[in-house]
């Protein structure tokens, strides 16, 4: 009996399995570097485009914000659903998250945005309220006043002869400033944003 | 403070028992809550127990948006817990409504408005790791020093 005792004392209590046994723990908590989290600044200057504002779905994720001299998007956790999309979809690479932008510059793709302009001639009573409303109209033809009537063929749209028309839509940057100053809600701005894939060399796939 | 109250303290900080209600949310963030028990993240190692009965429990995991069904049941599970006890959220939710605070919809976040939080882990879902790293904060950060606090 007593020789058994110091058998199974002999057998199973040694240093190490005792010091495993109380002090063995998995994997530290670690999160690993390819985890896609809230997206991060990359240094790069941001231009104040605001596609990581209208790519982003989730409500009150991010924003632009004065950051010193420029501006820096501003993530609001508790409402960012890390998805990554503002990362993407930035064209001058200002933020990071993950391997997000490796994967997109191996895998040539990339997100674009577009905007097109619709004015509903039967609301619209060519009031000129959205040609002086536009800051690229602004910056184009800075005489520009009241009634939206412009000599100048760089703006994006102009009254002529008491109507809207649309010259430059391309120019759009989709801010929707128009949107708001219409008195009628006649005109309307849409935001189409595309993915793209470069096409894989020959040989390469 | 003397010896009893020291080992009070380290055995409230190495045997934590958690509950967690789900307040309205879309499952993905229990689902990261279990995954904390399975073995790739092992939350028993830490002593971190889950019991799921709010008698029993240290820490209240709250998970979701808050819809109405919770109004004053919530309260009713956080006063059943003893004290010491600390409320954490998970998830984007319990913070701010995250999808599902929308025009017309009846949810009410934030969830720190009608419990006291001691901690909120923000993502959606947040990962396994950082809901286990807000329960060893508020592990050494309310339970740890629980005695000198509340002599
Ligand atoms: S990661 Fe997604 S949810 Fe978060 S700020 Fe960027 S676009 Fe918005
Ligand atoms: S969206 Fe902005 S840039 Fe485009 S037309 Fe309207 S005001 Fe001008
Ligand atoms: S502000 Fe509206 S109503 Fe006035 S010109 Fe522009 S689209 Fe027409
Ligand atoms: S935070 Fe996201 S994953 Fe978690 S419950 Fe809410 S919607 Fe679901």
């Amino acid at each position: 009996m007593s020789s058994s005792l110091v058998w199974y004392i002999r057998e199973f209590a040694r240093a190490e399995w005792i010091k495993k046994f109380l002090f063995a723990k998995t994997a530290p908590l670690v999160t690993p570097t390819h985890f896609r989290g809230f997206p991060e600044p990359t240094g790069k200057t941001c231009t104040h485009a605001l596609f990581c504002m209208m790519a982003c779905p989730a409500p009150g994720a991010i924003e632009v914000v004065h950051a010193g001299d420029g501006w820096m998007p501003k993530i609001h956790k508790g409402h960012c659903i890390r998805c990554g999309l503002c990362v993407e979809v930035c064209p001058n690479g200002v933020l990071k998250s993950g391997r997000i932008r490796e994967t997109m510059g191996r895998e040539g793709t990339s997100l674009l945005f577009s905007f097109r302009i619709a004015i509903d001639k039967d609301l619209c009573t060519g009031c000129g309220n959205c040609c002086t409303a536009c800051p690229v109209n602004k910056q184009a033809d800075a005489q520009m006043g009241a009634g939206g009537h412009s000599s100048n063929d760089d703006v994006i749209m102009r009254v002529q002869e008491g109507d809207i028309v649309v010259i430059h839509e391309d120019k759009c940057t989709g801010c929707k400033t128009c949107e708001v100053s219409c008195p009628n809600g006649a005109i309307r701005i849409a935001r189409i944003l595309e993915g793209y894939q470069q096409p894989v060399q020959e040989g390469l796939q | 403070m003397n010896i009893l109250q020291r080992i009070k303290n380290t055995v409230r900080s190495r045997s934590i028992h958690v509950a967690y209600v789900d307040v309205g949310s879309c499952n993905g963030c229990d689902i990261e809550v279990l995954a904390c028990l399975a073995p790739r993240y092992d939350i028993e190692q830490y002593g971190i127990y889950v019991h799921n009965n709010p008698r029993e429990a240290d820490v209240l995991l709250v998970i979701g948006a808050y819809t109405p069904g919770w109004e004053e049941k919530l309260a009713m599970v956080w006063e059943k817990i003893p004290a010491p006890k600390a409320a954490i959220t998970i998830g984007n939710c319990p913070i701010s409504g995250c999808l599902f605070d929308r025009k017309g919809s009846f949810v009410d976040p934030p969830v720190k408005k009608h419990i006291p939080i001691a901690a909120e882990v923000p993502g959606c879902p947040p990962r396994p790791t950082e809901i286990l790293q807000a329960i060893m904060s508020v592990r050494d950060s309310v339970f740890a020093n629980w005695e000198e606090e509340h002599p």
